[in-house]
């Protein structure tokens, strides 16, 4: 890479210089040193095997094992989960485990939680059926005992009744009935339990299908039972149907089985009914013992994997990525060396060979791994070594296109600039304060909250958090120079320059107010605020205030175009696109910017406006009273011409050399082809082998400088336009928080009255939240967004590199959660 | 004159802030580059401010005027 020495070197100016390095391993030590590296995180494989599918590659099985290993430990948490266990959140000091113990381990533990979790289902299973056969048993008794000694008291009735005789409404065919005791016809029945919301519907099949020849008896469960066969709570009813004849009895199963009812045998025989109580009553007892032990055992398992928990899974992640790495890595013919191919920045270099030496060491490998540079012209990643404060600001950039390798990076100035543009448009000093305290609450709790999961907007809050202090800090700086706090300005710096111009003030609202002294010294003076010739005073000064900030911004983004012209030894762009860009943006709005600060320093009523637009229109006219300094009209025709002469200037030089020096190269190119053939031959088919031969097509290039230069000459106009959103959000800002002052603080204070008093702060306090220091905040954040992506960044930064993923132990835990 | 003076005095606080920063954190050529830089900016952001607001109140062309209920 060409790499001009123009400037001593800044951090995070340029990304890190990367080479792409060679690796060859030894198959012994090979695992252990991608370890190693995966330890130091400095290093981004790629992947030399990209046209073998996964199962062809060499470490397929591993993979594989690991996966299951994976899948067990996710069986696990699922285990805890379900259990209500949490893993604990500290790995416990790790004794290094083999993988391959851990994996016998957890097949180990898998077959005992499978087995323990098949036991407590079936004993489960029979703990509920027995508890539904008890119901049963206790229902059904109920019903059976007050049946039979209502049968008892009747056939008592009936006997008492027979005894005296001669009652005429005693029915004729009573006698028959009970006496005839032979002819009885057996009932069977069947007796068990039915959930409750079928319960009517399988009393109607039931009636139907037997024609209504049986007799239902069904009875509410209070408290809904556990159903045997899903294991779920369910509202049953105890139900006894009796039939007559095998006919119904068969067909009642059928119904029993298709609406899910569980039959329960039960008999008659009150003795033996007690008996079967007693019994199911005792075996329900064991049963219970023995869930509970099988739950107490399972807690204790999971447990003790709940306390090895992290450690594993950390373990597998890490051997799954080590063999994922070693997939990437080509094998030597020999089948003895692994070769591996990456990109590492720089500095980094002394960090891997130590690396890979620790690696040959400790796993007694007899060579030692080699480790070299290679040449090549593909463009390295762009890696910026960020801390907590710059890596905020460096994502702003980068949300928008990462970086160029070794590209002048925005992100230096974005730290300063980016905040400041937004407190040009938030420019209040309560409300800075207010974010002030908001974000130091973040910045004091960061150990805190870093450890823990945020939800969205609250992660990206924290995430931003130091982006957030540093608006917040010159919000509080330009809130001072606005003179507001909370739209109320104060006599801080001294007294206000005007006074009234006689002592009886009586013209003061009409002609206005003189100045007496200096200008206020720091700040917009206070006696501005609420009068009549405020927004005129305010509207002129800001907008004034966003082209001369617009402009500066625009033209260090130009120079910011040199410096990379000069780091790339590209003479070119330096030449034909620094310089008259230059000169072209400042021929029209720095003479802009001149003429505000010389009407503001000389107090001069010329028209600007006029003074523009005539510069176009008829230069060689005469000023006549808009005239702000000799020479203005010379002036305006150099700068004119000059701007005009640039157009071109951008347009035309640039691709005829590029051409020229294209010709020049191939020619050259054609004659060492011939004289040195063999020795460079090869280095060419490398060459073109991995970066291809650049067609040069004029045309191309020319449209797309024609594009580059139509783009640049509109946006030097539509960009200082754009700036001028500075005025419009500020100027909102300042009007939306003066309303909540004067039409709610200061209203409910008028009318002397407590209740309206509170709700009016009430009210205050939720807008200045909501409103000012919520929505405003994003709106600002927003609009000085694009003021730097658009604005600033396309005058010099192309923003088409990759970012450097490196391979590294540290960054798995947020890739896989 | 009271513009020159207040400049002067955002000079002063410039080379004090980027005296600090060096002092406090010195780590090496290329990071206090950086922070000199982003000192830089900040003072000329701030004080750019500061002299655009204060130029245009300088010779006002107009004068504030009062509201008739105050």
């Amino acid at each position: 890479m060409a790499g001009g020495g123009c400037c001593p070197s800044m951090d995070l100016f340029r990304s890190e210089p990367m080479h792409l390095v060679q690796l060859i391993i030894p198959m012994e030590s090979a695992h252990r040193t991608i370890s190693y590296l995966g330890n130091i995180g400095l290093i981004q494989f790629k992947d030399l095997n990209a046209d073998k599918s996964p199962f062809q590659r060499t470490y397929a099985n591993q993979i594989k094992r690991c996966g299951e290993m994976a899948r067990k430990l996710r069986f696990f948490k699922e285990q805890m989960n379900k259990a209500g266990l949490s893993p604990s959140a500290k790995p416990t000091s790790r004794p290094d485990i083999d993988l391959d113990d851990l994996e016998i381990k957890l097949g180990e533990l898998e077959a005992e939680l499978v087995e323990i979790n098949a036991n407590s289902e079936k004993l489960q299973r029979t703990y509920n059926e027995l508890m539904e056969y008890k119901l049963v048993l206790q229902k059904a008794g109920e019903f059976f005992h007050s049946a039979q000694s209502s049968a008892t008291a009747q056939q008592r009735d009936l006997e008492a009744r027979q005894v005296g005789e001669g009652s005429i409404d005693s029915p004729l065919l009573e006698q028959e009935m009970f006496t005839d005791q032979s002819k009885q016809v057996k009932l069977g029945f069947i007796s068990g339990l039915v959930p409750k919301e079928k319960s009517m519907a399988f009393e109607r099949i039931l009636f139907r299908a037997t024609r209504g020849n049986l007799y239902l008896k069904q009875s509410v469960i209070e408290e809904p039972v556990l159903d045997p066969a899903s294991g779920e709570k369910v509202e049953k009813n105890v139900f006894v149907v009796f039939y007559s004849g095998e006919k119904a009895r068969s067909k009642i199963l059928k119904i029993c089985e298709a609406f899910g009812a569980n039959r329960y045998p039960f008999s008659e025989d009150l003795s033996k009914q007690r008996q079967t109580i007693e019994e199911v009553s005792g075996k329900l007892e064991e049963l219970k013992t023995t869930i509970d032990a099988g739950l107490v055992h399972k807690d204790n398992l999971l447990n003790s994997i709940g306390h090895q928990f992290e450690q594993w899974n950390l373990l597998v992640r890490r051997e799954k990525s080590v063999y994922h790495t070693l997939n990437m890595l080509s094998i030597d013919v020999t089948k003895k060396c692994l070769v591996a191919e990456g990109w590492s920045p720089v500095f980094a270099s002394n960090q891997i060979q130590d690396a890979l030496h620790r690696a040959a060491v400790d796993s007694n490998s007899q060579v030692g791994a080699i480790f070299q540079v290679l040449l090549t012209r593909e463009s390295p990643p762009t890696y910026f070594r960020t801390n907590k404060f710059t890596s905020s600001f460096q994502e702003i950039v980068d949300a928008y296109g990462v970086a160029k390798y070794q590209e002048a990076n925005p992100g230096v100035y974005t730290i300063v600039t980016f905040p400041f543009l937004f407190a040009v448009m938030f420019g209040d000093w309560g409300h800075g304060i207010c974010l002030l305290l908001a974000t130091l609450y973040f910045i004091i709790r960061e150990k805190k909250f870093s450890s823990q999961k945020l939800g969205d907007i609250m992660q990206m809050t924290f995430g931003g958090r130091y982006v957030l202090l540093m608006m917040a800090l010159f919000s509080i700086y330009t809130g001072f120079i606005y003179n507001e706090f909370f739209s109320v300005p104060f006599n801080i710096f001294g007294p206000s320059a005007y006074e009234c111009r006689d002592p009886s003030c009586s013209n003061a609202a009409t002609v206005g107010l003189i100045k007496v002294r200096d200008a206020y010294p720091f700040g917009v003076d206070p006696v501005w605020h609420g009068s009549r010739s405020e927004l005129p005073f305010l509207n002129s000064l800001k907008m004034k205030m966003s082209i001369l900030l617009g402009v500066a911004q625009m033209n260090l983004g130009i120079i910011l175009s040199y410096f990379n012209a000069q780091f790339f030894g590209n003479h070119l762009n330096t030449w034909f696109q620094f310089v008259p860009q230059l000169i072209f943006l400042n021929a029209l709005f720095g003479y802009l910017s001149l003429l505000i600060v010389w009407k503001w320093a000389s107090g001069s009523q010329a028209d600007l406006y006029h003074v523009m637009i005539y510069m176009f229109l008829s230069p060689t006219d005469d000023l006549g009273e808009n005239q702000l300094f000799v020479g203005q009209k010379t002036l305006q025709l150099v700068l004119l011409l000059l701007a005009l002469i640039s157009v071109p200037w951008m347009l035309l030089p640039k691709p005829l050399l590029m051409k020229k020096q294209y010709e020049e190269r191939h020619r050259g190119q054609a004659y060492t082809m011939l004289q040195g053939a063999d020795s460079e031959s090869y280095d060419m088919e490398q060459e073109h082998g991995s970066h291809g031969h650049e067609e040069f097509v004029f045309s191309e290039i020319f449209v797309h400088q024609l594009i580059h230069t139509i783009e640049f000459v509109l946006g030097a106009v539509s960009n200082t336009a754009s700036y001028l959103r500075l005025w419009a959000l500020s100027l909102a800002h300042s009007e939306l928080s003066s309303v909540f002052y004067d039409k709610v603080l200061l209203l409910a204070w008028s009318f002397n009255n407590v209740i309206i008093l509170i709700v009016g702060i009430i009210v205050f306090v939720c807008a200045t939240v909501g409103v000012l220091l919520v929505m405003e905040t994003l709106s600002a954040f927003l609009h000085a967004l694009r003021l730097h992506w658009v604005e600033f960044q396309n005058k010099f930064y192309e923003g088409d590199g990759y970012k450097f993923h490196p391979y590294s132990f540290a960054s798995l835990g947020e890739e896989e959660d | 004159m009271a513009f020159w003076m207040t400049t002067l005095i955002f000079v002063l606080v410039g080379v004090f802030a980027s005296l600090v920063v060096r002092l406090c954190c010195n780590r090496g050529p290329s990071v206090n580059l950086l922070h000199l830089t982003l000192v830089i900016t900040a003072t000329i952001c701030c004080w750019m401010m500061w002299a655009i607001v204060y130029l245009a109140q300088f010779k006002p062309l107009i004068v504030p005027i009062l509201n008739e209920g105050e």
